[in-house]
């Protein structure tokens, strides 16, 4: 049953500057209290190998944003493309293979399968295609990490950080084109938090990675090579090569004061 | 907290509807037996009361004699027709003859198929004493006239002036000059009856004008009952008794009553049982499950300052409510399942008697308390474990998995599994009796209850092991899944368990039972050829049959076994009638002592173990009363081992035939004669008993395969029924899946997010059920295989059931309808997983 996933009709898109783009996004929530625009038209590219962060106070729409560019949910109006591929053009299926060949995901938390052990975690998207895990690159990830000796374990013997790295390994291994990370250390105490950031960061500059992370963070937003701020479904600001400081202070500028927790 | 518990119920009410249906559906079988056995009962009091309206008293031998839940009565003196004329309040009497007699339809074959009486009878003119009325022709005058009741009519194709024949068992050409319904009924349930006059009904029937099966009398205005009978009472001869018309409508409720009711009832009532503890385990594993999930929830409740005993009450709350409202549930779907129970015997020519559905408050009460308890003792565990929950759970990133299983359960499990395993060997090896047998059994069942968590982790990784060479890593996840929370695989499992070890109890047991039969039948009859009437007797051979079969040249000997009934040193036995030399020269009862074929007027051959409980040798004397008040003592001259074809007792023709009222076969043993073909002697023997209503001729091994088929057709019943609680039970599974699934829908959409397909995670849960089912499945199938063994050995001193039998291929279809069961059981789980909100799941933590 994977065979039929694997020789799917997705083209290669061209390398180019851009890895995912959104034009004139919006999604609306049906809710009990009527239509909510989470997103409300927002334009926006994110440049291939740079990490890019995605703030904005809670109800910004910037987890709408990352799931719908990352093929998790469906736009209501507009457009959305990874590697130049409309997202949505594909079908169920071939949204399925994009995310297992193109995207790596790291979550806040459900990031593992408890009933699988680290190495298992980390292989999973290539166990789903039915494809050998590439054992030197495995290698090299692993050893980046620092997981060499917790391979064999499952995840509730693993700590907080310890899941998180395993989710980032995970994310790498398979080179994907593009990685999401949505608050990837909103469960982690400030020093395993520093260690994914500088985990990420090293992947951009070193692996040529693509990475998308939202945050509430301002100290983890100050890890991205540009900021991009979020409120009310639009895009309300831009910076590049950030300090904590200068996060906080756009943030204040912003005169948002229900900056989320 | 009752507010609370209420709305939390409420608010979870789909998740609630795997318990609600398992309260129901065995709530409603058990109101459905007890609504549908009082309806029949009280319909049939209606009719019985409506057909004796006119018989104030009547008149009868007093002795009775029961064999096998039927008995019979002897005739009386024609004599005491005058007495009871000349007693003063009798305003009419009337004579009434009946006996056994078959009508052939238009095609020539018998009417009334399998089991119910075929009467011949003599009509009685006066139609306040006439349980049967005229509505087209005229009574029976002429010998060769009958009346012939409207059900019959219609299932023979007679109509009004259209000849046949009669059997009583001697064929007799009949012309129908009325047809009679038994009061608005179309019949009596399916019994055929044809009335004659009465000196006709006398002779066929009781072989002579002297003798009356009874006389239904009417009393003078302003007489009671009462009165009437006792006043008889002081003219009645010896051996005779008189009864009030009111008491015989009771008698006759409570014969229909004991004979098919009670059989209707127990057979539904033991399905309800075995519904409701199905049913049980589905409610606990659900209420376990909510229970789990809640953790959190119950944890915040303790964690602001609700006590450990309003979290538990909150929770038995809620168990009680899904039993109350089932219970009523299931109250309506019982007075439905009566009523179509009642509706499918009227459309496969039941007959029942006209009349509304009775619900009364009393069978209301029980299948409602029995509903609730069931469910709040089931439900009594899961609750108790969510009161423990600590409050600082609340504040944990809720892992929901249950803490593993406590090395006191474990021993006491083992213990209680070992006993039980020890009495049933015991009982199947050491022959410690049946009642050790028993316990044994139900200590087994518990202990593998108990056992079921410690041994399902390993046993569901060793079936889950050939999953992920054939769909991957899917198969992979559902093998995990299926391992990882042992105590819900095994709650889960357990209730298909139980369904499946009854069953497969039930196969080996009828199959050892059939082969039992089969074999010490075949040991016992030697001839080649067997004439037999339909069903489970109740039909008959004229014996003249055997004498015009033994004379044709095809045959070497034959031999016709008759049935009759006598008091035996104070018990009633049924006798086997027939000719003991030629009996002896076509079937071999492995004779202990005397010599059959020598056996005479005065002596009695009985089986080995018969003379054994009675204390009896050759040469012991046996004191013997038939039902014509006769009193003699005869000599046991014969001991048999084998007492499949003939019974306990068999008894010469001549010295049963001064005290038969009809002389009948129920079978006819043949040899072939020497140098003739089996086939040619079966077309002759066809050809012969044409005029007998062409009763059924079969060779030597469809005898013998047919003389258990009785037990096929009981076992079709049953397995029906038993049908229904593996759904119940399947229906768990469905439940517990989607249970399940409902938790990890996070696990889902992490899946997807990592590139599984929807394919991929269908065959994951697809996979996970189809695990659990084999477990359930195999479990109850070695449960089933190792308790009938047990079952079988135990009883192997009883020559009715000696053989054991597991039939393969029976087992193997169970086996197989499990799996694809659990597979179909896992659709809508696997179809809810692979929906696509799955993945909003990961996106909206």
């Amino acid at each position: 049953m994977n065979n039929a996933l694997t020789d799917s009709s997705i083209e290669h898109p061209t390398i180019s500057a851009i890895a995912a783009s959104a034009r004139d996004a919006v999604k609306v929530y049906d809710s009990a209290a009527g239509a909510v625009r989470a997103l409300d038209g927002v334009s926006v590219d994110f440049a291939r190998g740079r990490f890019t962060a995605i703030m904005g106070p809670s109800g910004s729409g910037k987890s709408t944003l990352m799931h719908c560019v990352a093929g998790l949910d469906r736009l209501t109006s507009g457009e959305v493309s990874v590697g130049g591929q409309d997202l949505s053009l594909l079908s169920d299926r071939e949204l399925t293979l994009l995310r297992r060949e193109a995207i790596g995901f790291v979550f806040q938390a459900f990031n593992l399968l408890p009933t699988l052990s680290a190495r298992e975690n980390i292989t999973l998207p290539m166990a789903l295609a039915g494809e050998r895990p590439d054992g030197t690159w495995l290698e090299e990830v692993v050893a980046t990490l620092g997981l060499g000796d917790r391979l064999t374990h499952r995840p509730s013997e693993l700590s907080g950080g310890q899941q998180q790295r395993v989710a980032v390994g995970r994310a790498l291994v398979a080179r994907p084109q593009l990685i999401f990370a949505d608050e990837p250390t909103g469960n982690l105490d400030s020093r395993a938090s520093g260690e994914i950031l500088a985990f990420l960061g090293r992947a951009v500059r070193e692996l040529q990675q693509t990475i998308v992370m939202v945050t509430h963070d301002p100290v983890a937003a100050a890890y991205a090579d540009d900021v991009l701020f979020l409120a009310d479904g639009r895009v309300v600001g831009e910076l590049s090569d950030p300090t904590a400081d200068d996060v906080l202070d756009r943030l204040k500028a912003l005169g948002d004061e229900e900056v989320s927790s | 907290m009752t507010r609370i518990a209420l709305q939390s119920a409420w608010a979870r009410k789909r998740r609630l509807l795997g318990a609600f249906f398992a309260v129901f559906i065995g709530v409603s079988f058990l109101s459905g037996a007890l609504v549908l056995g009082q309806t029949l009962e009280r319909n049939f009091d209606g009719l019985f009361a409506d057909a004796n309206a006119g018989t104030d008293a009547v008149v009868r031998s007093a002795t009775k004699i029961t064999t096998d839940g039927s008995f019979q009565r002897g005739p009386i003196s024609a004599a005491t027709v005058d007495r009871m004329r000349g007693v003063d309040g009798v305003a009419a009497v009337a004579p009434y003859v009946e006996g056994y007699g078959q009508l052939l339809g238009k095609d020539g074959k018998a009417i009334g198929g399998n089991g119910p009486p075929r009467l011949a009878a003599s009509w009685i003119d006066d139609p306040d004493l006439n349980a049967y009325r005229l509505v087209e022709g005229r009574a029976p005058r002429a010998a060769g006239e009958v009346v012939v009741n409207r059900g019959a009519a219609e299932a023979g194709d007679l109509a009004l002036g259209d000849s046949t024949t009669l059997q009583t068992p001697a064929a007799t050409r009949v012309r129908i000059v009325g047809i009679a319904t038994f009061a608005s009924a179309d019949g009596f349930g399916q019994s055929t009856y044809t009335a004659l006059s009465l000196a006709t009904a006398q002779q066929l029937v009781l072989g002579g004008d002297g003798r009356i099966s009874s006389i239904r009398v009417k009393a003078a205005p302003g007489v009671s009952q009462e009165q009437l009978v006792a006043r008889i009472d002081h003219a009645l001869p010896a051996g005779t008794h008189a009864i009030s018309g009111a008491q015989l409508t009771e008698e006759n409720t409570q014969d229909i009553s004991d004979e098919f009711l009670g059989m209707l009832r127990a057979f539904l009532l033991v399905f309800a049982a075995i519904a409701l503890l199905v049913g049980a385990f589905s409610i606990y594993n659900t209420l376990s499950i909510l229970a789990a999930q809640r953790t959190r929830e119950s944890a915040l409740m303790r964690a602001l300052g609700a006590s450990r005993r309003q979290v538990l009450q909150s929770a038995l709350i809620e168990s009680l409510l899904i039993g109350i409202v089932a219970s009523v549930a299931g109250l309506a779907g019982g007075v439905g399942i009566a009523t179509l129970l009642k509706a499918l015997f009227s459309a496969f020519g039941g007959a029942l008697p006209d009349g509304g559905i009775v619900f009364s408050a009393s069978s209301a009460m029980i299948a409602i308390a029995v509903g609730v308890l069931i469910t709040a003792v089931a439900g009594i565990a899961p609750a108790r474990r969510a009161s423990r929950v600590a409050p600082i759970a609340a504040l944990r990133d809720s892992a929901v998995e249950y803490e593993g299983v406590s090395i006191m359960r474990a021993l006491a499990g083992m213990g209680v599994a070992a006993a039980g395993v020890a009495g049933v060997l015991l009982g199947a090896l050491a022959g410690a009796g049946t009642l050790v047998t028993a316990l044994g059994s139900v200590l087994t069942l518990v202990g593998m209850l108990a056992c079921g968590p410690l041994v399902a982790g390993p046993i569901a990784g060793l079936l889950g092991a050939p999953l992920p060479r054939v769909s991957g890593i899917a198969g992979r996840l559902a093998r995990d899944n299926a391992t990882r929370n042992p105590r819900r695989t095994a709650a889960t499992a357990a209730a298909l368990m139980v369904g499946v070890a009854v069953v497969s109890l039930f196969t080996v047991f009828a199959g050892s039972l059939k082969s039992s039969i089969q074999d010490s039948n075949g040991r016992a009859f030697g001839g080649d050829l067997a004439i037999t009437t339909p069903g489970f007797g109740g039909g008959a051979l004229d014996p003249r049959l055997a004498e015009r079969a033994g004379a044709l040249p095809e045959i070497g000997d034959a031999v016709g076994l008759g049935q009759g009934a006598a008091r035996i040193a104070g018990a009633s036995e049924q006798l086997t009638i027939a000719d003991p030399a030629a009996l002896a020269r076509v079937a071999d009862l492995d004779v202990a002592a005397g010599s059959l074929s020598g056996l005479g007027d005065r002596e009695l051959a009985v089986s080995s173990s018969f003379a054994e409980n009675n204390g009896w040798r050759t040469g012991s004397r046996v004191p013997l009363t038939f039902s014509d008040e006769t009193r003699d003592a005869f000599t046991v001259a014969v001991i048999y081992d084998n007492a499949e074809l003939t019974g306990d007792v068999l008894m010469s023709r001549s010295a049963w035939a001064p005290h038969a009222g009809q002389d009948l076969d129920t079978v006819v043993f043949l040899t072939v004669a020497a140098g003739v073909g089996v086939p040619a002697a079966e077309a002759a023997v066809q050809r012969a008993a044409r005029v007998d209503g062409s009763p059924d001729v079969q060779t030597r091994q469809e005898f013998i395969v047919a003389s258990a088929g009785g037990i096929d057709a009981l076992l079709g019943i049953i397995y029906v029924l038993l049908l229904l609680a593996i759904v119940i039970a399947l229906m768990g599974i469905a439940n517990t899946l989607s249970l399940s699934i409902h938790e990890r829908t996070r696990e889902l959409g992490l899946l997807r997010a990592v590139g599984a397909s929807r394919r991929q995670l269908r065959a994951m849960i697809r996979g996970e059920s189809l695990i659990i089912a084999v477990f359930g499945t195999t479990g109850g199938l070695v449960l089933g295989l190792f308790l009938g063994w047990g079952l079988v050995r135990a009883t192997a001193d009883d020559p009715a059931l000696n053989v054991f039998s597991a039939p393969v291929g029976q087992l193997a279809v169970v086996l197989l309808a499990g799996a694809v069961a659990g597979m179909l059981a896992s659709l809508r789980s696997a179809r809810r997983a692979a929906r696509p909100d799955v993945l909003n799941a990961i996106a909206s933590q």
